[in-house]
């Protein structure tokens, strides 16, 4: 058990390192370095070529790329992000908080919508082809297929216009504390559970049902241990397995594919910062979003696998 | 009334269990149609007949339980009073693993993979036994000590998947005994298990019904398990009891038609082989030192390369001449027979073909030569093409026959083969199993090899299918004097076809010769023993015969 954690941490290190190279190269290397990204055709027209070369010298994008991308990931050992090319503040400052905020609501869409999506699930594979399971696989396709902005619309204009009980926006600023911010986001929360819930209610009701048809739960069934006990303790932790890598890289998704419920509902979450840091082509803090959506990626790979092991002894080794 | 005489033999004394006129329906179709039959307590019942038979399906009947979209549909199955056809679901639950209990058809799969086995076997101990979780940890070990099963404290900790095959049925047949059952039903106890496992556990069950009051009924397809430890049999064909008495007067006068097949296809070593005799001639294939191995270590799988397939592996065979390959599951045998074909590469070993060095880059001669019937013949012909057409590919590919001499010579190959001109244009699916294998077969016959490696070709077949087939594919073999590389685990088939066998296990050789000497004086234990297991439907007739005339 320990020589498999150890394996796929080491994995995963190697994995965020190869990433990391891949971000670096393609938003630096590329035509065009930091600099006349971050600038407009018209701003670079009215600088003069020795400001334009001193701007260079002092964000050292004169050095050879060698020697910049040894720079760039000594500065990821040490959490340095760099700095902005405009204010020249620390990107690890202005990416901190809006990412914790992102993992904040993604933690609680999961918190919340995995229990009912289990329940659900359940419910549905007892029924297998019955009213209530169609009713429910029916219900599912519809809440997966339904974009997040059309739903978070829907609430606003019910739970915010029509019956005025939750804010439409949130009014909570970026560094408040996480209490505070999540209490002023129902309605965003709401948005990312309704998703949530139909896809992992999916996955998992497809699981359950494979595993009801499994020879072991045929004999204990001949065996007269009663079907509450062959569901719970027999099928759901057999079903969990397949459920788990995809609940992983939905969660992955969930932060860093949050965007369009962040910026319908103002919230300040790595998602708005990334639209923001787009537009105002600040190349490091696109990097340093990129390098947090990489991380969340593997990290939740690397739980997934270790559940995935905790459930399944065949696969420790 | 018509089925009178199905009723004679089925009434036993001191039944412990009644079956009447039980029916089952999967969709609208009768799958368990009108049995009846008796089950004396301490008696052992086997239920024999071949897949598709319905025998399964009664078996978990006598649980009173039916797989999704099947129903009992008549009749009664009354046991210890209760007619289990009419109780309903909480009642029979109640019942189940303490008036009757199942050892269901694969032991490798019918335990929970994520639970210790311990905690599996305590599970039925303090829910159907109602024993304290102490008392039931205690009798766990007990049980697991009475099962011959080594180390129970070690061994409770356990994994399923860390167990061996035999351990794993033990542990579930120590869960279905341990409420002591009146009614103990066994669904295929022993076919996924090897030979001297199966002799094991077959010793095992018949300690545990010695020391227990209750009956046993043993669901099979393999009659010699059947002669060696049940005292009744029940011959079961499309749903239907088509015999049924004691296994001493089935065995050695079976009345109906299809018990005689089915006991034809035993193998009796003391009847003369049938198998043609070859004359020696010059050597076809040629190999020496064949080792093979799968998963072997890259940059991207740290594992450990895994045990040898095949090590060093040697055999020859002459022109014209028939070997059979026997062994077990996972003794490598159609591995040999993948290397041979080309599709499998050695990892060492030389072979030669007609003299001529033979590796896995083939020239197109060479695969004309050498051909291959695999075991089911259905997933070896394409789905979407006619039979007829796919005879006609190797004639057109390796003769270059235009299309009118390509089908005249389809339409011989089918007749050879005893396949109606009418089914040429059918599509595989529309074909029999006996069938499908004779238009393999003829495929592989259209390419005129000198050698043709027949993988477990019978296998998937019915018994009374598998008889025509084999002689069919004999006559063709002696009439084109083609050589034969016959891989199969089926005793019967060897004796019926080869004049020289090969014994296989665990990826070597170990031991060869005339079948003759092989089956009459085998040299290892283990040939002994798969020789035992298999001849002992034929045993029990005539032990039973003897005794009978005195």
């Amino acid at each position: 058990m320990i020589v498999l954690l150890l394996r796929r941490v080491a994995l995963s290190v190697v994995t965020l390192f190869l990433l990391a190279s891949f971000i670096f190269f393609a938003t630096e290397v590329l035509p065009g370095d930091a600099l006349d990204v971050s600038l407009s055709a018209d701003e670079l027209a009215m600088m003069s070529p020795e400001v334009l070369a001193r701007r260079k010298t002092e964000l050292g994008l004169d050095r050879p790329i060698l020697e910049r991308y040894l720079g760039f990931m000594g500065g990821l050992v040490t959490f340095d992000l760099g700095r902005t090319i405009i204010t020249r503040a620390p990107v690890a400052d202005i990416v901190a908080m809006p990412l914790r905020n992102s993992v904040a609501l993604a933690g609680m869409t999961l918190l919340l919508a995995l229990p009912v999506a289990l329940a659900i699930a359940m419910a549905a594979a007892q029924a297998k082809g019955r009213a209530l399971d169609n009713a429910v696989s029916g219900a599912a396709i519809i809440g997966y297929s339904i974009p997040e902005f059309v739903t978070g619309l829907l609430l606003i204009a019910v739970f915010a216009v029509w019956w005025p009980i939750f804010p439409a926006t949130i009014t909570a600023s970026t560094d408040d504390p996480l209490s505070v911010l999540l209490a002023a986001a129902p309605l965003a929360i709401a948005t990312t559970i309704i998703g949530s819930i139909a896809y992992l209610g999916r996955i998992l009701r497809v699981g359950l049902i494979e595993v009801m048809a499994a020879d072991f739960v045929e004999r204990l069934h001949l065996s007269g241990i009663p079907r509450w006990r062959i569901l719970w303790l027999h099928a759901l932790p057999a079903a969990m397995i397949p459920g788990l890598s995809a609940a992983a890289l939905y969660a992955a998704a969930l932060v860093s594919g949050v965007v369009v419920v962040e910026l319908v509902f103002a919230y300040p979450g790595i998602g708005a910062e990334l639209v923001r840091a787009v537009t105002r082509r600040e190349v490091h803090v696109v990097q340093a979003i990129a390098l947090a959506a990489a991380v969340c990626v593997v990290l939740f790979n690397l739980l997934a696998d270790l559940g995935i092991a905790a459930l399944d002894p065949r696969t420790r080794r | 009334m018509p089925w009178a005489w199905m009723r004679r033999g089925v009434a036993v004394a001191d039944p412990v269990l009644q079956v009447r006129d039980l029916s089952i329906a999967w969709r609208e179709q009768r799958v368990v149609d009108r049995v009846s039959f008796d089950l004396a307590s301490g008696g052992t019942l086997g239920i024999a007949g071949e897949s598709g038979s319905g025998k399964s399906t009664l078996a978990r009947a006598l649980l009173g339980h039916c797989r999704a979209g099947s129903a009992i549909t008549g009749g009664s199955i009354r046991l210890d009073g209760d007619d289990l056809a009419a109780l309903s679901e909480p009642e029979l639950a109640r019942r189940r693993g303490r008036v009757m209990a199942m050892v269901p058809q694969n032991p490798l799969a019918s335990l929970t993979f994520h639970m210790p086995v311990g905690r599996q076997l305590e599970e039925v101990l303090r829910l159907r036994a109602g024993l304290s979780s102490g008392a039931a940890r205690r009798r766990s070990l007990e049980l697991f000590g009475q099962m011959g099963l080594p180390e129970p404290e070690r061994l409770a900790r356990r994994y399923p998947h860390q167990l061996s095959g035999g351990q794993r049925q033990r542990v579930v047949l120590a869960c279905a005994i341990a409420c002591d059952p009146l009614l103990l039903v066994l669904d295929e106890p022993t076919t996924a298990l090897d030979k001297t496992t199966e002799a094991q556990v077959l010793g095992l069950i018949r300690r545990l019904r010695a020391a227990r009051q209750g009956a046993m009924v043993i669901v099979t397809h393999d009659l010699n398990v059947v002669a060696d430890i049940c005292d009744r049999v029940l011959v079961m064909q499309h749903g239907r009891i088509v015999e049924q008495g004691p296994v001493g007067a089935v065995f050695v006068a079976p009345r109906d038609a299809y018990t005689q097949v089915l006991l034809g296809a035993a193998l009796r070593v003391d009847e003369a082989s049938r198998a043609a005799p070859t004359a020696p001639g010059p050597p076809l294939l040629e190999a020496a030192g064949l080792c093979f191995r799968y998963a072997r270590p890259s940059i991207f799988r740290r594992a450990p390369p895994g045990p040898p397939v095949l090590d060093d592996v040697g055999l020859t065979l002459a022109k014209g001449e028939v070997l059979s390959v026997i062994g077990e599951s996972g003794s490598g045998k159609t591995t040999l027979g993948g290397i041979v074909t080309g599709l499998l590469a050695a990892e060492s070993g030389q072979m030669a073909f007609d003299g001529v060095a033979l590796t896995a880059r083939r020239t197109r001669e060479q695969r004309r030569r050498i051909q291959m019937v695999f075991q089911d013949p259905l997933s070896s012909l394409n789905p979407r093409r006619r039979v007829g057409d796919a005879v006609m590919r190797p004639l057109r590919l390796f003769h270059g026959l235009d299309a009118r001499a390509a089908a005249r010579r389809v339409a011989a190959l089918f007749e050879e083969l005893g396949l109606e001109p009418g089914l040429l244009t059918r599509f595989p699916r529309q074909l029999s199993g006996g069938q499908q294998q004779r238009v393999a077969i003829a495929r592989a016959f259209a390419a005129e090899p000198d050698l043709l490696i027949c993988d477990e070709i019978t296998s998937a077949l019915d018994a009374s299918v598998q008889a025509q087939v084999l002689d069919h594919l004999a006559a063709m073999q002696r009439r084109q004097g083609t050589a034969m590389l016959l891989i199969t685990h089926d005793l019967s088939v060897v004796w019926r076809m080869a004049r020289r066998v090969v014994v296989m296990q665990g990826g070597r050789i170990l031991e060869s010769g005339p079948t003759e000497a092989v089956f009459h004086n085998p040299t290892s234990p283990y040939t002994a023993a798969l020789l035992d297991a298999a001849t002992r439907a034929a045993r029990a007739g005539h032990t039973e015969f003897r005794e009978a005339i005195g």
